[in-house]
């Protein structure tokens, strides 16, 4: 597989993620914000708190499910980077980190979403 | 969500009760950690639970799973969680209704079946002193557990069987206990006493031993038949008596040396560790304490062949479970009580060459060497046992008519018989007493049970005088006395009981 099917996929599962959020209540504010290091997938707001979306995305789970590859050492990564953007928009009120795990089925389309809150509990 | 499954952790011959929790929190990403003090077994237990659950067709649950084993702050052990862990994550995504008053306990193969696991008997009696009603320990456990009475002990072959018991759609009946088949049948020896040739006086004094539970020192040169003569002596002994048999079984089943299907022991131990032996391993103890040979020959034999070649801290550290019958090993984090009322049965020859006493061979050690090699055993191991005897070499003479003398020498059935007559007079005599035979009396049960006449007492003062014993001898001689005297079944002691007991005193080294 190449490089750029990965991505394409990876676009495609940030996608359908923002639109499963957007129907659960929470406003998009940024989509894959880039840094010099770093890209945060999707930043929303829900009831007052600042959400940072991880999204994982799989076309099959043969070689483990979208949850099992995200790690402690990714987790720290995105407590980091959720960090840098406050620092950098001056907010200094509530924020939380969540994942959205996708599973594509064969014709690109979400087979399974799974949204977990608060992963740094 | 949370759940509260009860189970119970075993220490030594104690057990605890362990609440396992178990939370599935609505947040936070799929995980399973166990919290409480787990070792390595107990940590592990997570991917069997997992395993076996997924392997049982049931889904695991994408959830953030917390397990905590309360008390939080007491190290927990072993491999018996997993059940009470899968159990409370299912009644959590099956929503069934936990059965009150009951303690899980058990190993899951990944299979999903649920394995033999060590200590069963230990839980079912905890739940009995703490009034718990119903215990569910895996199926080939469950024998060992059902031997006491007044708890339901449920039988768990696999998380569906019993998933489907807590969810009413089968029943499941409490298990009845069954005695194996072997345990009622007489015991075999490797030799029938008969088959010794010669060694009379041994052979009574092993009579002895048996009949009251008195330790023994046999000393002799070699191939006269010592280790021959030990190994004939489980032959001889009687069965364990139900309380005894119960003290036995909770030893075994805390160190996990029952057998699945296994029922009550029955039979005395016989150990014969090798003289290689670290003092750990004789006496028990680890970290997690565990048993030693002493305690596993608790109520039966411990046989040390060359007696002279274990290293004296072995040896001296059997001093105090020989006097007080049970004995606490501490650890700096732990400590457990086992019982050790054992028969010591020694053997060893009288010299390095072990020709010293020999009638034809001539003795090549200097007496520097035999000095050397007597001291390896202390005064005050050698005071403690009852009985010495010597054992001689064989005179080529009982060769030659061999089979005649086969024919006249008694069968070990025989002896038995004699014996279990002896230490019935004892059961009754100590009834009261808390305890089982003649060698176990304090000095205030001699003074109750063992009255001397006179005549009896003025040979026994004779004798210390003459062999200048010491005062623990002193009630020795009247214990082996009493059991002499039960050997015959005579209720009172007479002179010839004590004049015999007096052959078996022990030999200073002057002496010989």
């Amino acid at each position: 597989m190449r490089k750029s099917e990965n991505l394409r996929t990876a676009r495609r599962g940030e996608e359908i993620a923002a639109r499963h959020l957007q129907t659960k209540g929470y406003r998009l504010i940024e989509q894959n914000y880039r840094t010099r290091y770093a890209e945060i997938d999707l930043i929303t707001r829900y009831k007052g708190i600042l959400v940072f979306v991880e999204v994982r995305t799989k076309r099959n789970e043969q070689f483990g499910s979208p949850e099992e590859t995200i790690n402690r050492n990714k987790i720290n990564k995105l407590i980091k980077n959720a960090q840098g953007y406050m620092l950098k928009k001056g907010y200094n009120k509530k924020y939380r980190i969540d994942a959205v795990c996708v599973l594509l089925d064969k014709n690109g389309e979400a087979g399974r979403i799974s949204h977990y809150e608060n992963i740094t509990l | 969500m949370l759940s509260r499954v009860s189970s119970a952790s075993n220490l030594g011959l104690e057990t605890i009760p362990v609440e396992v929790e178990v939370n599935l929190a609505e947040r936070g990403l799929p995980a399973f950690e166990i919290v409480g003090l787990p070792s390595k077994a107990v940590d592990e237990s997570k991917e069997r639970v997992k395993t076996a659950i997924v392997n049982s067709g049931i889904e695991f649950p994408t959830r953030r799973i917390t397990v905590n084993l309360a008390p939080a702050d007491v190290p927990k052990e072993g491999s018996f969680y997993d059940l009470p862990i899968a159990v409370g994550i299912l009644s959590l995504t099956r929503q069934c209704r936990l059965p009150k008053s009951s303690l899980f306990f058990g190993e899951l193969s990944l299979e999903g079946t649920v394995r033999h696991t060590k200590g069963a008997l230990l839980l079912a009696l905890c739940a009995k002193e703490r009034g718990i009603k119903n215990i569910f320990v895996p199926e080939p456990s469950a024998n060992e557990a059902a031997i006491i009475e007044g708890v339901n002990v449920y039988p768990v072959e696999s998380l569906n069987q019993l998933l489907a018991y807590l969810s009413g759609e089968i029943e499941l009946l409490p298990a009845e206990y069954r005695e194996a088949n072997q345990a009622q049948a007489p015991v075999e020896a490797e030799f029938d006493i008969a088959e010794i040739l010669g060694q009379e006086q041994a052979k009574r004094a092993m009579e002895i031993s048996a009949g009251g539970g008195h330790n023994l020192f046999m000393i002799g040169s070699p191939g006269a038949g010592k280790t021959m003569l030990a190994r004939a002596l489980p032959g001889i002994l009687p069965l364990l008596a139900e309380r005894e048999s119960l003290e036995v079984t909770k030893v075994y089943s805390a160190s996990g040396r029952i057998p699945p299907q296994g029922s009550m022991i029955k039979i005395r131990p016989f150990r014969a560790p090798h003289h290689t032996i670290s003092p750990v391993g004789l006496i028990g103890g680890g970290t997690n304490p565990q048993p030693g040979e002493v305690s596993l020959a608790h109520r039966g034999v411990l046989f040390l062949d060359e007696f002279n070649e274990f290293p004296r801290s072995v040896l001296e550290a059997l001093r105090q479970p020989m006097e007080d019958g049970h004995l606490t090993i501490s650890r700096s984090r732990k400590r457990a009580s086992f019982p050790s009322r054992f028969m010591l049965i020694a053997s060893a020859n009288p010299c390095p060459c072990g020709y010293l006493y020999h009638p034809g061979k001539p003795c090549l050690c200097s007496q520097r060497e035999i000095e050397k090699y007597r001291k390896r055993v202390s005064g005050p191991i050698l005071d403690r046992i009852d009985l010495h005897v010597e054992v001689p070499v064989v005179d080529v003479k009982e060769f030659s008519h061999e089979q005649e003398v086969k024919k006249s020498a008694e069968l070990s059935s025989q002896i038995r018989m004699r014996v279990v007559k002896a230490r019935e007079m004892q059961r009754e005599r100590f009834i009261k007493e808390g305890i089982h035979t003649n060698a176990e009396m304090k000095n205030k049960q001699i003074k109750k049970y063992c009255s001397l006449s006179k005549e009896v007492r003025q040979v026994l003062l004779q004798a210390m005088r003459t062999f200048k014993l010491s005062a623990r001898s002193y009630f020795k001689m009247i214990k082996v006395t009493r059991t002499i005297a039960d050997l015959e079944g005579s209720q009172g002691i007479t002179v010839a009981h004590m004049a015999e007991a007096l052959q078996y005193r022990p030999k200073t080294q002057n002496e010989g």
